[in-house]
Formats: structure tokens, sequence, C-alpha cells
């Protein structure tokens, strides 16, 4: 039986250039990938990986493309509608940041390059804000594509593509090993990260985030296990561990982030290569 | 993967040594699930030579422990490694399963 390869990679923002550092320990050992999956600030790195580039130019592209300019422009509307919702209407594209800036550096990344143009199959998640489904994203522009699934809540507004009002992806899964199931993938390489808890609950903002964080982790984990447990496909985990704390916009510490990444990937190869030979002796 | 069982009073113990992986979960899932049809319903698994397990492993895991339960007994494990123990925190199974930090631990627990 042939076996499918699929690489996961899910929400975790800057952490996701973990991403980086497992495809460098795959590319080393000769594995090739089948389809990559991304969710949020993993469908940024799913879609650099699937449209050919090397590791060397996906570090040097987020580096510039994940910086503290794109959430820098206040949405003033988004203010005014939070303090008068009935003066100035509030709807469901509510978003405290102006995403302008954000279109910009996708569009500088990725231009007009469509799901098509890639070179690895590629699926990228949102979920849809009227009614919480999962969406899988597979065809047309990237831009929107990627735009949609980091469409954080409160901070980017949700997105519309083909007439769906699309929110981040990690809000219906942030490590959503269930695509690359859908699609047939055999064995799943899937990159998670958990978020992190706020030390010190001090301000509104990080009582959000704190909130979000304890949703996400539960959701992460209950996904996980269901996913695990319900299919017959195997699911190597690679979790990487990081001892230091890694922020939102923390660019500096890519390199970090990218060893870690290499690290933990190290600790599944063994079996992932066991399976890989056990697969082609099969054949 | 190896297993060795052992009994002590009226509990099962199996020491596994390896990886618990989709290549040897099989094995595994068949020889827990044979001492559960003997009778042997109070099980439990020594971790402490386990350095891997996949969602195969899992999978072999929870067959058992319905099947242990089922019969009015349990399955419990014991001196979880570190890796190991990511993977079950991570697939929510610290909350599924009974941990205890080794064998004698895990024994004593089925006379509490």
């Amino acid at each position: 039986m042939q076996r499918r390869v699929a690489l996961v990679i899910g929400s975790g923002s800057v952490k996701c250039a973990a991403a980086v550092g497992l495809q460098n320990v795959l590319k080393r050992e000769g594995i090739g990938i089948d389809m990559i999956v991304g969710c949020s600030g993993g469908s940024m790195y799913a879609a650099l990986m699937a449209a050919g580039y090397d590791a060397e130019t996906i570090t040097e592209m987020s580096r510039r493309l994940w910086t503290r300019d794109i959430t820098a422009k206040k949405n003033r509307k988004a203010l005014l509608q939070l303090l008068f919702p009935k003066l100035f209407g509030f709807d469901a594209r509510f978003g405290l940041r102006d995403d302008g800036p954000v279109m910009e550096v996708f569009e500088k990344a990725f231009g007009k390059l469509t799901f098509e143009n890639m070179k690895i199959p590629l699926y990228l998640t949102a979920t849809d804000f009227a009614n919480g489904e999962q969406v899988i994203l597979s065809k047309g522009s990237l831009v929107d594509a990627i735009r949609a699934s980091i469409a954080i809540p409160f901070i980017f507004s949700p997105h519309l593509v083909d007439g769906r009002l699309l929110m981040d992806g990690f809000v219906s899964d942030p490590l959503p090993v269930g695509v690359a199931m859908k699609e047939g993938a055999s064995i799943i390489v899937a990159m998670g990260f958990e978020s992190p808890l706020q030390g010190n609950i001090n301000s509104f903002a990080r009582f959000a985030f704190q909130l979000s964080s304890v949703m996400t982790n539960n959701l992460l984990k209950a996904n996980y296990a269901f996913h695990s447990l319900a299919h017959h496909t195997e699911v190597i985990p690679v979790i990487p561990e990081f001892g230091e704390r890694v922020r939102l916009f923390d660019t500096a510490k890519i390199p970090y982030v990218i060893a870690e990444g290499e690290r933990a990937a190290e600790e599944q190869l063994p079996y992932l290569k066991r399976l890989l030979a056990d697969g082609e002796s099969a054949a | 993967m190896e297993i060795v069982f052992r009994q002590e009073t009226a509990v099962t113990v199996a020491e596994i040594s390896g990886s618990v992986d989709g290549l040897t979960s099989t094995a595994l899932l068949t020889a827990l699930g044979d001492e559960v049809k003997k009778g042997h319903i109070r099980l439990v698994a020594d971790f402490a030579k386990v350095d891997y397990i996949s969602s195969a492993g899992l999978r072999a895991l929870l067959g058992t422990v319905k099947e242990a339960r089922g019969q009015g007994g349990d399955f419990r494990l014991a001196g979880v490694t570190p890796p190991v123990k990511k993977v079950l925190e991570l697939s929510g199974f610290t909350s599924i399963l009974k941990l205890f930090p080794d064998a004698a631990a895990a024994v004593a627990s089925f006379g509490a």
C-alpha cells in the first residue's frame, strides 16, 4: 500500500516557524510530503512550503512578513462601533485592527498565487463565523485564504471568501489533522502548539488572551484525541517545547524557534523512518 | 516491543519495553486482551521502559481499558516516561486512565 504523508501545521503565531525546522529534518532524510495542511499562523508556513520555497527563504520571508506592523494600524471605526454601537452600527465584520497592512504584506509575498499553482497540494483551514463549521480552503486566491485563516477574533475582522464570512481556523480546530485524514493521508506528521497562559492578569487584553488560551488548549486536546482514536491513520505529533517565552511578534527568536522545531522533529524521526520502511517492505 | 507478564496477588502486571506504535500496537492489544479474557481484569501496564507512543498505541490503550472496565476491572499505567506522558496529556488520556509513579503504587491502588 502506498503511503501518503501529510504535514499539518497548527496555529501558534511566530512559533509556527518551528515548521521550518521540521522541514529541514524531512528534507535531510529525503522524506517527501504529499500534502500540507495549515491553520492560522501555520497557514503562512504551509503556503510557503507548498509553493516550493526552501527553508532559508521561508525564514527570511517570515521575518519580513510577521512583524508588529501588521497589527499596528488601529481600526478607528471599530473603536467607535465598540463605544457607540447604535450610532456607528455594529456588525460581524468587527476587528480592532485595520487589515490594510497585513493584506499588503501577504500580497507582496504571494501576489496572485493560487492553490492551483502550488507544487504540493495545500489545504488551509478557517472557521465559518455564521455557524462555527471548519472550512477547508483549497481553491483560488492564497492571499484571501491566509487572511481568513489568521482572522484572530477581536484583532482582525472575519474575511469574506466565496460568500462566507470566515474567521481564524484555530476557533474550530487548532491542529486540523482531520483535514489530512479526509484527503487520504495514511501518515500525518502534526506540528502543534499549546497557547501560552498569561502569568499576570493585569489588563483586559491579558484576561481575554488567558480565556482564549484555556479554551484553545482544551479544544486542541479534545480534537486531537478524537481524531487519533476515531481513525486508523497514524498521527505523529511533533510538539516543540520552548524553554524561552515566545510572544506573538518575537521574530528575533525565529532561529531559536526553528532549532526547537528541529529538535522536536528529531525525536519523532526514528519511528517515522521505521513506519515508512515498513510501508515500503509491505508494498 | 516486548511484553513480560507477572502476577502480583490479584493484579496482573505487564512490563512493556520499547515503542508502542503502529508496528507493535496490534500485538499489545492482543496480549492485553487475552489477559482480560482469562479473567485478569485488574491490569497494570508498567511503562517505565516505553520510550515512544503513537496514535495507534493510544488506540490499543483505549481498547484495553474499555475491555477491562467492561468486565468490572480496570487498566492502569505505571512509570510513564516524559515523552510518553506528553502524548498522553495532548490526547487527554490522563483524564481517561489512572497513572501511578511505579508498578508497586499501581498494584497497591487496586487494594485501596
